[in-house]
């Protein structure tokens, strides 16, 4: 027994040493990082060319009925509630689409790539995807385009030249910067913050963390980034590790980031529990109706989000327009309905616009 | 037991196997193609591979839940060995199915050594190999390999997806080693009877430390190919692959209990499972329907078993 | 921290170990976790920590006991955090209807034990092996959740349904819950004829049979009596927040499962405690806490915590050998 107790002890040990040593996890990810300005002017960006991929010997579908199939990266969460009634609500509108939503019940890599495998099988002439992983969705999306089938992401994006278009919600740079400076209108040029996320491995999480470590760091020097922990979309998870930071920082603590739609309600449920209310803030990514009550109550001062059901709404009319041939290579803007014309960026990238900030004022207008 | 009492479950899964095929085929036409079908066994020899020595696991009377996590390490090493230390391909396949086969004997080590349950120390090293995978990882993806690395899970020979070719080999393999070899006879034995084994003079704990590590390299060989399918590395690969391949193993009539258990049954549990998941979807059933269906049929079919079958142990 | 104190007073020490071995060695590890990591940063044990802890994660505790008891009887339910989903989901329904919240507390937990009790009934009966039986359930449970609710969260219940967020005397009600709980299905385990029955079904169906008892009326009991910790686990679990997200917890069979089993119930049935799961399950809290205080990269936060599962077993099994 001693042996086998020092024997777990000395293993223990050793990974405890690597675990400490391992560069501090904060999160991001380490593709280059782009941060806007402090003072908010736009960078003058380059026009690239277009770099999405096209479909092989498309048939004509121009004005003709098409059925789509929507598979975001899974089913069952409000976000992709949200985005799913946007695309319905489009193909309601326009009238020659016949939509639907299907897809994993868990983010998982290979059961989404299986979905849009049926799908492709199944004869569709169009996909929506919100990609779980950018590169592994690829192989599978080049399949549906050698099928003739129109591709277009939202959300989430793949490597280009696996899909047609990717409508984008609002770039990295701009979600950072509004999430930074309002975090710094609350708790101050010098306070300290951490952040709960979701799983290490999801691109756009690493992403957002990467741009505000960057801008923050150019911006809002003097904050201080305590730590980063991971909670997966998962409600409980997310209370018990900001409960968690609440605890050990005490009060050094000031604000939390919460990163995703499932974190940020969560995290201002664990400072509302916790009778922190107006000594910790919250920002983060979250539809509106989640943190509702948290918003009234002044809990939480802002969030900041895009409009998911106008990302899906956006995303049902690129497609349209990419069947219909009106959107083509070169473009520089897309009429998506009563969202009116949409900027193209980044080549092959459509811009839904800048991210949104709801506060007690406005939150009361908004229902998704 | 008699042969054809061994069979009965498998002759009654057949049947229904031919069954939901003929009805989904009559529900979509795009499901009976050569095309379709041949893609669908591409999509399923992950989970297939795992599932053969899967079932060599469940007759000793044990069970794997670290195989998923053993894929997910497999796929990291891979990735690191090739990009991080900068290993020629071939040598860090090499090295990372070696590890993946090593990790499966470690399984192995700690149940035969130490007499902890199977599923007790499975459970343990389910959370330690994926979370070496993610230390390992540091959440980042490996990308970018060569283009003759994707014909493991992407390439063709003679019109049949690679990987249905390992699967086929791997099958008949695994058939023959459990049906006719004196392995195949000390795994049922060791099943049955673990004490009566030993007093028989078979040699329990080597078998099940060959079967374990044997499970350890299948599941590193499904995560190369896995790799190669969707050409990037991610430590969360493979995670549940566990209740897929369990649950294709005792579809196929593996008893739980230890004893009984077929190749040409997992076999036929994968293939039905796969063909709803499928047929399915091309019929317009959406996943969340398809999952309730998978589960009735895997409680149906055993229910018909053991109706047929009043005296199987239970 | 284990050796020292054995070698202390070793005679009365082994006599406790021999009925309470793995109950002692996971007691022991909270222990020494709460002095190592309360060494390192005292706020661990500010009572506000400790409270989250255990209020945090009480709800599997009381899953764990349920499945101790299911274990104990030689069977396993892995269907048992989808089925915590839909519990909550039926609960929260319920509550936003407007019901009475005594209803919307009873109702899922009544289909909890229905439910169970049906599993159980299949199990017993038909003899196909409860891992076979739970892991279709499984698939029912979570496919079926999600076409009904397509994964909608419900909000806005009325708080005086929020029966986990309830502080009575300043202690969360969900660890009143939890300590009663266990303490009753460790007095019944103990003291009844049906306590009794549950072990000896597990250890030896036939001879069960052959002392008087009803296996097959026993197996569906138990599996009622799961249902019914279920039932109050998931109503915990819909009440801790104002959000229930009507999906399957992930992975959330596995952390009940493992609870039992480090908490020295054998997996082969017929021995074990309810009073282990629970500590096996608050030892998990403690250490998902203290790898945030000890500042362990997030990286290998699963792999420590995997490590640990191998060590406390594998002192088990130390344990064991010695005390044959």
């Amino acid at each position: 027994m001693k042996k086998m107790t020092l024997g777990a002890i000395l293993g223990l040990a050793l990974m405890s040493g690597s675990a400490l040593a391992a560069s501090a996890w904060t999160g991001g990810d380490d593709l280059p990082t782009s941060p806007l300005a402090c003072d908010g002017t736009a960078g003058a960006s380059a026009a690239m060319p277009y770099d999405g991929g096209s479909p092989t010997n498309p048939p004509d579908r121009k004005g003709k009925k098409i059925t789509v199939v929507d598979i975001p990266k899974l089913i069952g969460i409000g976000y992709f509630n949200a985005t799913t009634k946007g695309i319905l609500d489009a193909a309601a509108e326009l009238g020659n689409v016949d939509a639907k939503t299907d897809g994993p019940t868990k983010a998982n890599i290979d059961e989404q790539i299986t979905f849009i495998d049926n799908y492709i099988t199944s004869g569709v002439d169009g996909i929506l995807f919100a990609a779980n992983d950018p590169v592994a969705i690829a192989p599978v999306l080049k399949k549906a385009l050698e099928k003739g089938i129109n591709v277009v992401g939202y959300d989430a994006n793949a490597t280009p030249d696996a899909r047609q278009w990717f409508v984008n919600q609002a770039q990295f740079n701009g979600i950072a910067k509004a999430m930074v400076d309002n975090m710094a209108a609350e708790i101050g040029e010098e306070g300290s913050f951490a952040i709960v996320t979701s799983t290490f491995t999801t691109p756009n999480q690493a992403r957002w963390i990467a741009e505000m470590g960057a801008y923050a760091a150019a911006c809002h020097p003097k904050m201080k980034w305590l730590e980063t922990v991971e909670a997966q979309e998962d409600n409980n998870l997310s209370f018990n590790q900001a409960t968690t930071l609440i605890n050990k920082y005490g009060d050094e603590l000031k604000g939390i980031f919460g990163m995703t739609s499932v974190a940020t309600p969560a995290s201002a449920e664990a400072v509302t529990q916790a009778n922190k209310c107006g000594t910790i803030a919250v920002v983060g990514l979250a539809t509106p109706n989640a943190m509702k009550p948290y918003v009234e109550k002044g809990c939480v001062k802002s969030v900041v989000l895009w409009n998911p059901v106008d990302l899906g709404y956006a995303a049902m009319h690129v497609l349209r327009a990419v069947a219909d041939g009106t959107l083509v290579p070169g473009a520089t803007s897309v009429k998506a309905g009563k969202l009116g014309d949409l900027q193209i960026i980044n080549g092959s990238e459509i811009l839904l616009g800048a991210p949104y900030v709801f506060t007690k004022d406005n939150i009361g207008q908004f229902d998704f | 037991m008699t042969a054809s009492k061994l069979l009965r479950h498998e002759t009654i899964l057949a049947v229904l196997t031919i069954i939901a095929l003929a009805v989904l085929a009559s529900l979509s036409d795009k499901f009976f193609t050569a095309e379709n079908l041949l893609n669908q066994g591409r999509l399923m020899s992950e989970v297939g591979l795992v599932a053969l020595a899967m079932t060599f696991v469940i007759v000793t009377g044990g069970i794997d839940l670290s195989v998923g996590s053993i894929l997910g390490l497999t796929a990291i090493l891979l990735g690191v060995f090739w990009k991080n230390l900068g290993l020629p391909l071939p040598l860090a396949i090499a090295g990372a199915l070696a590890c993946g086969t090593f990790a499966g004997w470690v399984n192995g080590f700690i149940i035969t050594r130490f007499s902890v349950p199977p599923l007790i120390a499975t459970l343990a090293t389910l959370a330690l190999y994926r979370g070496l995978a993610e230390g390992i990882s540091e959440a980042r993806s490996v990308r970018g390999y060569p283009e003759w690395f994707y014909v493991f899970g992407q390439g063709e020979i003679l019109g049949v997806p690679f990987q249905l070719w390992i699967l086929g080999i791997a099958t008949v393999v695994s058939a023959v080693i459990l049906g006719l070899t004196p392995f195949g006879r000390a795994t049922y034995a060791i099943g049955a009877n673990e004490t009566a084994a030993r007093f028989s003079g078979i040699r329990v704990h080597a078998t099940k430390l060959w079967i374990y590590t044997a499970a350890g390299f299948v599941s590193a060989l499904a995560a190369v190919i896995f790799v190669s399918r969707v050409t990037t590395t991610r430590s969360d690969m493979g995670t549940g692959l566990e209740l897929d391949v369990i649950t294709g193993v005792v579809l196929g009539g593996t008893s739980i209990f230890g004893g009984r258990g077929t190749i040409i049954g997992t076999v036929l549990g994968l293939i039905l499972i796969q063909a709803l998941k499928n047929g399915l979807a091309l019929s317009g059933v959406k996943g969340d329907g398809t999952i309730v269906v998978i589960g009735l049929v895997l409680i149906g079919a055993i229910l018909i078993g053991a109706m047929f079958d009043k005296n199987r142990g239970g | 921290m284990s050796s020292v104190s054995a070698g202390a007073s070793r005679s009365t020490l082994q006599r406790f170990l021999g009925g309470y071995g793995q109950e002692i060695v996971v007691l022991l590890s909270i222990v020494a976790l709460f002095i190592v990591v309360g060494f390192v940063n005292p706020r661990f044990l500010s009572d506000t920590n400790i409270n989250s802890i255990f209020a945090g994660n009480a709800y599997i505790a009381i899953a764990a006991i349920g499945m101790s008891m299911i274990i104990i009887a030689g069977h396993i339910d892995v269907s048992v955090g989808a089925m915590i989903g839909v519990i909550a989901t039926i609960a929260g329904t319920l509550a936003v209807a407007g019901y009475p919240v005594w209803i919307a507390w009873s109702v899922p937990i009544l289909f909890s034990i229905v439910v169970s009790a049906g599993t159980g009934a299949l199990v017993a009966y038909t003899r196909i092996p409860s891992i076979v039986v739970t892991l279709g359930m499984l698939s029912i449970l979570k496919g079926g959740l999600i076409s009904a609710t397509d994964g909608a969260w419900i909000s806005n219940m009325p708080p005086e349904f929020m029966i986990a967020q309830m502080r009575p005397f300043g202690i969360p009600s969900a660890v009143y819950f939890m300590v009663a709980l266990t303490i009753l299905a460790a007095l019944f385990m103990r003291y009844t004829d049906f306590g009794r029955a549950i072990y000896a079904v597990g250890g030896n169906m036939e001879a069960a049979r052959a002392a008087g008892i009803n296996p097959e009326r026993s197996v569906i009991g138990v599996f009622a009596l799961h249902g019914l910790f279920t039932g109050v686990a998931g109503i915990l679990f819909a009440t801790q927040l104002q959000v229930i997200q009507s999906t399957v917890p992930p992975n959330l069979e596995l952390t009940v499962i493992t609870a039992s089993v480090i908490g020295g119930v054998s997996i082969l049935g017929g021995t074990g405690t309810v009073i282990g799961s629970t500590l096996a399950a608050i030892l998990f809290a403690c250490i998902g806490s203290a790898l945030i205080f000890l500042n362990v990269s997030a990286y290998w936060l699963r792999a420590v915590l995997g490590l640990l599962i191998l060590a406390t077993v594998l002192a088990d099994m130390a344990r064991r050998r010695r005390a044959q």
